[in-house]
């Protein structure tokens, strides 16, 4: 088994008085997709959350390329290398697909623009909407933003929640594709209740709070 | 050289259309028309109009930035306005004289105080949340009004401060006649005036079009996303606000340039911002260039609708019904801005850049 990229050890984390996450733990491994499964209000989204910063735990540890992360700001934690595809998408629609490409961008350099290509390749509908508001897209195009957004970046790991939440079938086969793309140089971490493919080779992790 | 990648052709395409676009040369036509002003319409009354609105219009853009670009709402914009009016006041009358040296010294201590307030604030107030500025920039504004009225040995109280300015600013001087305008200090102020505001607003545009300025609009749209993507939202909004403040307080020193007199009532007075909230939200949030439309619209209103009765005794003199309604000029400007809200939702300039987008949009699916 290959060491893990993402540690996860005794995570508990308040939203308000909710107890959320009451010792969470696990590990994130390069070798499949790792999905958290469980109903509604488990826990799975605070989850990701968690891991990139936007809640503070109040005890445990988050451990992210030998590196202690549960204490960080969410933009150190980001800058460490971690993408997250928040549920809502995240999408800044006042801004263009290409000002919403750019401002994912940690350097606007060669392997950047590189890496744009490559998107392009895949989405074709964000070459074509390039110049458009990000607002106005359908939602499987803002669905294919987001995570074209997330890859913009020479990202390690990947959080992405619930990415075919309201999509088509057809959507839903052409994402798990792009997932499997993506996960040939990122680890990922998927919340998901709808994803059973053989090719993902996932590892699925039962999450409750109760 | 490596190949052009479709971002970078893209941009070269965009480049070139700039060009052929009505928006260019709708630009070009209105700096024409703000620097021959003074030769097409040189009455005293219609140059002041003119550069009322081109130091409106840039206070309105700084204002712009905080609230149509970082989404942060400050009501002591013209609290940092008036920091630049008594700077101004104090280094040429008040505590000096009047040399182009303190007219230096005058900016740049608008510039510092203005910079180390705008940064003690948001310290202070965005840790907490974002709206806890609005509240502090509140009272601070509040607070600077009666400080200016009270400490009336330092401040000149609700007397003001009459300003002298040095050599060629100095209404008597006189530099000839040019295509039948005599060229007075009046005239090399304006031209002072609408080259300084015209390299503001060169500057906030570049700064909204920077990297920087698309990460202060994803702040905007939406705080958490950008801080998830790796940017210090907190040093963002600071640098925002400070840069803001600062463009407010230097416009706040050509205005006192222009008026020669500063008092509290029109330098620090909480009307100038909700003047500037009408022009923003004439113009359009977000938009730069809708703070013209926004400060034009304002402007000329203050002007002309107060001689609407005139107009109307004039043309109607028996209509007394029409003499008494237009003699409340106010209630007329609040049906129009009603108007324009109800026609332009998202402003003038924001309406129209939406119905663009969605036709451009429109022809490329």
């Amino acid at each position: 088994m290959s060491d893990a990229v993402l540690s996860v050890e005794g995570i508990h984390t308040f939203i308000g008085r909710h107890h959320v996450l009451q010792g969470l733990s696990f590990k994130a491994e390069p070798d499949a997709v790792t999905v958290l499964i469980g109903r509604n209000g488990a826990g799975k989204s605070t989850a990701l959350k968690t891991i990139i910063g936007l809640h503070s735990p109040s005890e445990g540890k988050i451990i992210f390329k030998g590196q202690e992360t549960h204490r960080m700001k969410p933009y150190r934690v980001a800058r460490m290398g971690i993408g997250f595809v928040p549920e809502d998408l995240g999408i800044f629609s006042e801004l263009t697909v290409e000002e919403n490409m750019r401002v994912a961008m940690f350097r606007e350099d060669e392997a950047a623009e590189n890496r744009l290509e490559v998107i392009f390749d895949i989405f074709a509908d964000l070459k074509k909407f390039w110049k458009g508001k990000a607002g106005n897209l359908s939602g499987g195009q803002k669905q294919m933003l987001a995570i074209a957004r997330a890859m913009v970046n020479d990202t390690t790991l990947l959080l992405i929640d619930e990415p075919t939440k309201g999509l088509a079938p057809i959507l839903v086969e052409s994402l798990i594709e792009v997932i499997t793309e993506i996960k040939k140089h990122s680890v990922i971490i998927l919340v998901e209740q709808n994803v059973e493919d053989e090719d993902l080779k996932s590892k699925y992790l039962g999450i409750s709070n109760s | 050289m490596s190949d052009p990648t479709p971002a970078s052709i893209f941009r070269e395409l965009e480049r070139r259309k700039r060009f052929l676009s009505g928006g260019f040369w709708i630009k070009i036509g209105l700096l024409t028309l703000f620097l021959l002003a003074p030769f097409l319409f040189p009455s005293f009354k219609s140059v002041d109009l003119m550069i009322k609105i081109i130091i409106f219009a840039t206070l309105v853009a700084s204002f712009d930035i905080l609230l149509g670009y970082t989404g942060i709402i400050s009501f002591g914009h013209g609290m940092f306005f008036g920091i630049g009016a008594y700077c101004l006041g104090f280094f040429l009358s008040k505590y000096g004289s009047p040399s182009y040296l303190n007219i230096i010294l005058a900016f740049s201590a608008a510039i510092v105080v203005s910079f180390l307030l705008a940064l003690f604030i948001s310290f202070l107030s965005l840790r907490i949340k974002a709206i806890f500025f609005a509240m502090i920039t509140l009272a601070l504004a509040e607070f600077s009004l009666i400080l200016a009225m009270k400490l009336s040995r330092f401040t000149g109280g609700e007397d003001g401060i009459s300003i002298s300015l040095p050599g060629i600013f100095t209404v008597s001087t006189d530099f000839g006649r040019i295509l039948g305008l005599d060229i007075t200090g009046r005239i090399v102020t304006y031209y002072f005036i609408l080259l300084i505001c015209l390299g503001l607003f060169l500057m906030m545009l570049r700064f909204t079009r920077s990297p920087l300025g698309r990460v202060l609009q994803a702040i905007r749209d939406n705080v958490q996303r950008a801080e998830a993507l790796g940017y210090s939202t907190f040093i963002y909004q600071i640098i925002s606000i400070t840069f803001g403040c600062i463009v407010a307080s230097v416009v706040g020193g050509l205005y006192a340039l222009w008026v020669r007199y500063i008092n509290p009532e029109s330098c620090l007075s909480t009307v100038i911002v909700l003047d500037v909230l009408i022009m923003v939200i004439i113009g359009g949030m977000g938009t730069l260039y809708g703070s013209f439309i926004g400060a034009a619209f304002l402007q000329m209103a203050q002007t002309f609708l107060p001689d609407l009765q005139k107009f109307a005794k004039t043309l109607f003199p028996h209509a007394d019904l029409l003499h008494n309604a237009m003699e409340r000029w106010l209630l007329i400007f609040g049906i129009l801005f009603i108007l324009i809200v109800f026609f332009f939702p998202r402003g003038v300039m924001g309406t129209i850049q939406e119905i663009t987008a969605r036709r451009k949009a429109g022809r490329a699916s």
